[in-house]
Order: structure tokens, then sequence, then C-alpha cells
């Protein structure tokens, strides 16, 4: 706790006005975590900020409605929350060889009352992928369409930068896209201890994997989050993550994979660290192997 | 909100309205201020896939999330993707809202103020940009010549009036520059801990002022 920040309940107004840093807001949120009462308050100055955002409404360009449709038909949606966490292991898991297997996790999914695959136009370019695979593949079909819908989020947000941050993308989605290509690519997701979901793609045949989160917690002052592969083969640092609006990282491409291997990830000091100095807050891998 | 009772049917209603005003965001079933209740059934909607609840979702909220947006973030451009990013957002998202936890306009609103202040704070980092005070928004000011024939601008400009000027100030910096309390605090000449709580003091004052439930 910073030394002039004795009583973080004082934090409140800041923290529901959106004015405090990354350090005190992860301060904070510890301390909502445990305060019901806290919680409450803001709930309510919440309500109140929004009265205040309300007032600025402006009336935006007629072009940006339709554009904005469109792309939504095209972006696969969260499930409720309390669905994901109530799955036993890996929320997604589907592989070749598992798709002809029954009860895999990802056709349970699906819990009552809610779609039994994602909406819309997520399900028609499913279908489009599937024929184009070619294969009695289409539960692999349909989760390559949602993973590819969530690498086009990430990179269309991406592409709102700077040139530079342009470029990288496009040398990133080459190499992301040679991985999501491969024959036996295999993907999971799973929710993030400390908040937010994970998602893996990989293959054994490429030994590489392209991982992407979102929804993360952003990490305190001089501390990023790292990925490490681990297995028989050793724990070794697959590479500092860095963070970006949403708590989105990647997606970013790890080479390297070898057979056992799991991926996690810990929070570390931004310059990085030989081993895991924290514990794991998710752990993906399809084991065996 | 005469369809409030019958979700379905009510849904429907919204839906005819807003095919006889298209393009006329917020003015969806009697304007913002109307739609704090069927805003949450849209949500719910949304949130199973329906293209149709998102354009009324569209309707009814690209024009405040645009305008929180573009009074912090201040370039149109940038406003007009982070805007865009918003709504998308809230496609994937909706079914995370839990009406439990606020109104469907407070969480909407609270992830559009915290998207732009997401782009405004990347840009300060990346440009290790100083705090140009001479060029710090004046909130207030701007409130008041904003208002149009609206009762609930009205009612904010009146409830903001209501604060003390610190606390007026303090709030409408952060919430309107996308300013953190330090910055706050310098811009004011304050100490850090005295912009703190000028923040809660103001907030609590303006939401009590407000009548938030």
């Amino acid at each position: 706790m910073a030394p002039d920040a004795p009583d973080p309940h004082t934090l409140a107004g800041a923290y529901a006005l959106d004015a405090v840093a990354d350090a005190d807001r992860v301060m904070f949120e510890r301390h909502l975590a445990a305060c019901e009462s806290c919680r409450e308050e803001i709930r309510t100055l919440r309500e109140a900020t929004g009265r205040l955002a309300m007032v600025t409404a402006v009336q935006p360009r007629a072009d940006l409605r339709g554009a904005t449709l469109r792309a939504a038909a095209r972006l696969s949606q969260l499930p409720p929350a309390g669905e994901a966490a109530q799955r036993p292991a890996a929320g997604l898991v589907v592989t070749g060889s598992a798709a002809a297997a029954p009860d895999s996790p990802g056709e349970t999914a699906p819990a009552a009352g809610r779609p039994a695959s994602p909406p819309g136009a997520a399900r028609r370019s499913g279908q489009s992928l599937r024929r184009r695979l070619s294969g009695p593949l289409p539960r692999l079909a349909l989760a390559l369409s949602c993973v590819l819908a969530a690498v086009v989020v990430v990179l269309a947000l991406m592409m709102h930068g700077t040139q530079h941050r342009l470029d990288q993308a496009q040398l990133r989605s080459h190499a992301i896209a040679s991985v999501l290509t491969a024959a036996d690519v295999t993907m999971m997701s799973r929710q993030v201890s400390t908040g937010g979901t994970a998602t893996v793609v990989m293959s054994r045949e490429r030994r590489a994997l392209v991982f992407t989160a979102q929804g993360l917690p952003q990490p305190g002052a001089g501390q990023r989050y790292e990925l490490w592969l681990m297995g028989p083969a050793g724990i070794r640092s697959a590479g500092m993550l860095a963070g970006a609006p949403g708590g989105m990282v990647g997606p970013v491409v790890v080479h390297g994979l070898t057979a056992g291997d799991r991926v996690g990830m810990t929070m570390e000091p931004a310059a990085g660290a030989a081993k895991p100095g924290s514990a794991m807050v998710v752990v993906l891998g399809v084991g065996g192997g | 909100m005469p369809e409030s009772g019958n979700q379905t049917e009510g849904g429907q209603s919204a839906a005819g309205r807003a095919e006889h005003v298209p393009g006329q965001p917020g003015r969806y079933a009697g304007g913002p201020a109307a739609t704090g209740q069927e805003l949450s059934e849209v949500l719910g909607r949304v949130a199973r896939g329906d293209e149709r609840a998102f354009e009324l979702l569209y309707d009814a909220m690209a024009a405040p999330v645009l305008g929180i947006v573009r009074r912090v973030v201040r370039d149109p451009a940038q406003s007009d993707e982070v805007m865009q990013e918003v709504l998308l957002e809230l496609w994937r998202t909706a079914s995370r809202f839990d009406p439990a936890l606020g109104s469907a306009r407070a969480w909407v609103m609270t992830l559009a103020h915290r998207r732009a202040v997401d782009r405004v704070r990347a840009e300060q980092r990346a440009a290790e940009r100083e705090l140009r005070v001479s060029l710090a928004p004046v909130p207030y000011d701007e409130v008041a010549e904003a208002v149009e024939a609206s009762l609930d601008r009205e009612r904010v400009r009146r409830c903001l009036g209501s604060l003390t000027e610190l606390q007026r100030e303090s709030v409408t910096l952060a919430y309107y520059g996308g300013y953190t309390y330090r910055q706050v605090a310098d811009l004011l000449g304050v100490a850090a801990g005295t912009a703190k709580t000028r923040m809660r003091d103001g907030l609590i004052r303006l939401r009590d002022c407000l009548g938030v439930e």
C-alpha cells in the first residue's frame, strides 16, 4: 500500500471516476473484494458518474452505425461468467482426435437457456470455414472461427494505433496464421485465477502456439505478465507480455513447444524472471502429448 | 415506459420505435433518461446474440458513449474508434452484465469512460506527454454552455453547481479530463490526498443531489 494512502477507502471517489493509476487501482480492487459496503458505494457513485456521461451525448457520424453493426455480426460473444467458471477443466478443448469423442468440455459448455453454438454470423463463418477445411471437423471449425474472430478483434484494435504497431501486427499475423492453419491445431481457453480469460491455440507439428488473453487485471507498477512453457524439457520462459487496454495481451506466438508442454502465466518484475517467482495465474495444456 | 410489464412485447415495441427514428441515437424510448429498464432488457437480448437488439443498443447508447469518449479523448477520429470499440465490447460481453450490480446505463458508461481513459493514458505514456495546464479543459463551463432544453442536463448542471468549487473542479477534471487524482492535484495546486478526498465528497454530494438509487 502506498505510504500516502493509509486508508484505501478514501480512494472510492477517484476509483469511481477512473482517476487512479494502475497501482492504485489494483490496491483498491483488492480492498473492494473484501468490503461489501465499498462495493455498494462504488455502485451508487457509478450511477452518478453515468449521469455525468449521459449529458455529453453527441450524435455519431451516420456511417459508423453500419460499420459497427457489421463488425459485431462477425464477432463471437463471451458466455456468461458463471457458466465458464463452472467448467471443471479447460474451458474449451477441441482437437482433431477429440472431435470424435463424446462429452468433450467444448461440447458440453453451453448451459441450459443458452444457445448451443455461437450466434448469428459466428456460426455462419464457422460453416464456411468448415467447408474450406473439408473434413469431419465441425467442432474444430467452430472453435477456430471463434479464435479467428478473437484474433481479428485483437489485430483490429492494434491497427488503431501507429504504423509501427500496424507493422508489428502484420508480422505477427503471419506467424499466427501458420499456427492456426496447422493440421493438428488444438485450442484451449481457461479462466485466469486473478480475472480474465486466456486462450491458447497450439500445433505440435509446428512446435508453436498462439497465446491471447483478455480482461486481465492491470499489472502492478513495475510488473508484467510472463509466459512459461512447462514440461519434460523443464520450465522455460516464453516471454514477457505487453499489456493493452482492456487487459488484452497478445496474440503472441511462442515457438519451441515440445511434447507434454503446458503453458502458464505469472506476474513478474517487468525486467522478466528466469524462473517463475509467483504462483501461476493460469495453466493450459493438453497433457499427455 | 408503458411496456415494461411485458418483456417480449416491450422489446418489440422498442424496435418499432427505433424504426421511426433511424439514426437518431438516444431517441429511442423517449431519450436517454427513459431507457433504464428497457436498456437492461436490450442487453439481455444482445447477450443471446440478438443482432436486432444490438441495433437498439447502438441507437440508444452510441451518442452518449461518443459524447463521453470525445470529452476525454478530444481527438474526433480517435473518439470514433474508441466509441466503436466500446460498442463491440458491449456486444461481446453483454452476458457479463448483472443488473444486481448496477443499472445498464451505468455499466455502459463506466465501460465507455474507462476505455476513453485507457486511450488517453496510453498516449500519455507513449509520448511521455507532460500535463499541459494551458490546455486543461474547463468542463464545468462546457457543461453549462452545452445546456439545451434538457431537464437531465439542467439537473446535472444544477447538482454540479451545488458542489464546492474544489469538489466540482476535482470531479470534472478527473471525469471529463481523464486525469488521475494526482494529476488533478498538480493542476489545482493541492495535495494529492486533498484531491482524492474532494473527489469522494463531491461525488457523494452529486449522487445525493441526483437522487441516485
